[in-house]
């Protein structure tokens, strides 16, 4: 249905409801995220580059498990969350369905996250179930909200799909953290309540679910609840958004419709079986491991079809980063199916690639997309706040003028090659090296705040210039 | 002073240009067409993708260009979707400069 606009004096043009990006919430809600998200990463970098022993030891201790949580939900999910409530009205044609309770969810996420990284630390997990309980209502908030507004999706397609499955996974994951954290909890005082007491009732199903959760591996249901999360949440995500965003950035389009869709449901269907077969500790992982491989690997060609149609010559160094991580998600898949082998020996060095397994998924996928797909939603939050309004009566800065591309490049390879020291410290069991990696990673980070400083100070000094009337086309490529 | 027609209403949407890609919406295609009537300036025009982002600041954008041409008094904007846009219909300079054969 085309949209009409029109009749309006020149000097106050309001937004109009139902267009695009009027759709998307005020500007503050995806930022708070966005910062918080950003701190808690400079906070776990830090963690690791004062303890590199962390990375370079077996992955199951208090120190491991908090530092994981600090990274997976303090900065990726923080990130993610906020990104949602800014691209998910505007990529889907709705309006999110309560800001308000965004903000209240934002409350809970931080208190949650904050207290239950610190509880991991002391390893008093009855803390870490009541601050985790904290963090699972406001996922619960953050997934009504998305929920609600994926309802009100005109067009349903393959990305609201995707963004749904995610959703249902985050859930999936939430409760079998919470469900790990109840098995290591006891529970003498539900024999001395009296069965009036309302605390009574909840108690003794928290002694249901520990006993149910004790009778399989610890390991494996740990295992299991991190696949759910970072495969099943994030990844999906990635999946999920990226069908939107790479073909947008690159004025491609997606070039088949149905090997996208395959690419989604391989993996929905590899994670159902992966977290059973995980958790149960059984052989048939490495099916599903094969499976989740086979779902990744549809997902890339679909990409790589999607890049080799583009329209625009030069691929910007924001989707560099995220092309990059493709390339690393393709090599974890194989890793995960190596690993998954029942064949494998029980080694230490095979032990220390489960580390690097997950370090590489949480910090290289992961963060290299967040930061690249930043490099986007960052300039567009900046951009539409300050210059939104100035379009036709001054001339305003594109995108690609509110950051230094030069820091951009440098942070890239900071990144990179943090990321491949210190996989390599982790994987050989050296600190020194650890430490050396994290602290490229850090400088990364730090190239990366100058560049969010130079976009964020648009917010106080908008750069306008008079308009100039262009005859002849622009041939400008960010 | 020029005559208000469909090529100075171009050159004017010229101005107007989208902060992504960085290239004006007339070579980019997105404008399907362009009058002006009794002082009634009327702009058909399209989007890379449905759920631009930039929506809402390229149609207000077409139209405070629009309303600061001499001689229009009233502007109308018309996003449609049919036909859809493709980067075929970017203009042959444009192309050259985005490396499209």
């Amino acid at each position: 249905m085309p949209a009409k606009a029109g009749k309006r004096p020149a000097k106050a043009p309001a937004p109009s409801p139902g267009l695009a990006s009027a759709l998307a919430p005020s500007v503050t809600l995806p930022l708070r995220f966005v910062l918080t998200g950003v701190l808690s990463l400079v906070a776990g970098l830090v963690l690791l580059a004062a303890r590199p022993d962390i990375l370079a030891s077996y992955h199951y201790n208090q120190y491991v498990v908090a530092a994981t949580h600090l990274f997976v939900l303090g900065f990726i999910c923080t990130i993610v969350m906020g990104a949602m409530y800014q691209l998910v009205p505007v990529a889907l044609e709705t309006r999110l369905f309560s800001e308000r309770l965004a903000r209240w969810q934002f409350v809970f996420h931080v208190i949650g996250v904050a207290g239950m990284v610190w509880m991991f630390w002391r390893w008093d997990l009855k803390q870490v179930g009541h601050f985790g309980s904290v963090v699972g209502v406001g996922v619960a908030l953050f997934a009504y909200n998305l929920g609600r507004t994926l309802r009100r999706v005109p067009h349903w397609n393959l990305v609201a799909t995707g963004i749904t499955s995610a959703l249902g996974w985050l859930s999936a994951a939430v409760l079998a953290g919470l469900a790990v954290a109840a098995a290591k909890c006891t529970y003498e005082s539900a024999e001395t309540l009296p069965s009036t007491n309302p605390l009574w009732a909840a108690l003794k199903a928290l002694q249901g679910t520990a006993n149910f959760v004790n009778r399989f591996d610890a390991l494996g249901v740990m295992h299991a609840h991190a696949h759910l999360g970072v495969v099943g949440f994030f990844v999906m995500m990635i999946v999920a958004v990226s069908y939107k965003l790479a073909p947008m950035f690159l004025l491609s389009e997606i070039q088949n419709e149905r090997r996208a869709r395959l690419g989604l449901w391989l993996l929905n269907a590899a994670l159902t079986g992966l977290f059973f077969t995980i958790t149960l500790r059984s052989p048939w992982q490495a099916a599903f491991a094969l499976l989740t491989a086979a779902g990744v690997g549809v997902y890339l060609v679909e990409m790589r079809a999607i890049v080799r149609a583009r329209k625009r010559r030069t691929i910007d160094w924001g989707l560099r980063y995220f092309l990059t991580a493709l390339g690393l998600l393709g090599f974890l898949a194989v890793l995960g199916v190596v690993l998954a082998l029942p064949v494998l020996p029980a080694t230490e060095f095979t032990a220390q690639l489960e580390t690097v397994y997950g370090f590489l998924g949480i910090v290289g996928v992961v963060s290299f997309t967040i930061l690249g797909f930043l490099y986007k939603i960052v300039p567009f939050i900046v951009w539409y706040h300050s210059y939104s309004r100035q379009v036709g009566r001054h001339k305003v800065p594109s995108l690609a003028d509110l950051y230094s591309e030069r820091l951009q490049v440098i942070g890239y390879w900071l990144f990179l090659i943090g990321l491949t020291v210190a996989a390599t410290g982790a994987a050989t069991l050296r600190e020194a090296v650890v430490r050396v990696g994290i602290l490229l990673l850090l400088a990364s980070l730090g190239v990366f705040a100058a560049n969010l400083a130079k976009m964020l100070r648009h917010f106080l000094r908008p750069q306008l210039a008079p308009l100039v009337p262009a005859r002849q086309p622009e041939l400008k490529t960010p | 002073m020029n005559p208000l027609n469909e090529s100075t209403l171009r050159d004017a949407l010229r101005a107007v240009v989208d902060p992504e890609i960085g290239l004006n919406i007339v070579d980019l295609g997105l404008v399907y067409s362009a009058a002006v009537r009794d002082g009634v300036a009327s702009v058909t025009m399209t989007l890379t993708t449905q759920g631009c982002p930039m929506h809402e600041s390229l149609v207000e954008g077409v139209r405070t260009v629009l309303l600061g041409l001499p001689g229009v008094t009233d502007a109308e904007v018309e996003v449609v979707w049919d036909p859809p846009w493709h980067p075929s219909m970017i203009s042959e300079s444009a192309k050259a400069g985005l490396g499209i054969a």
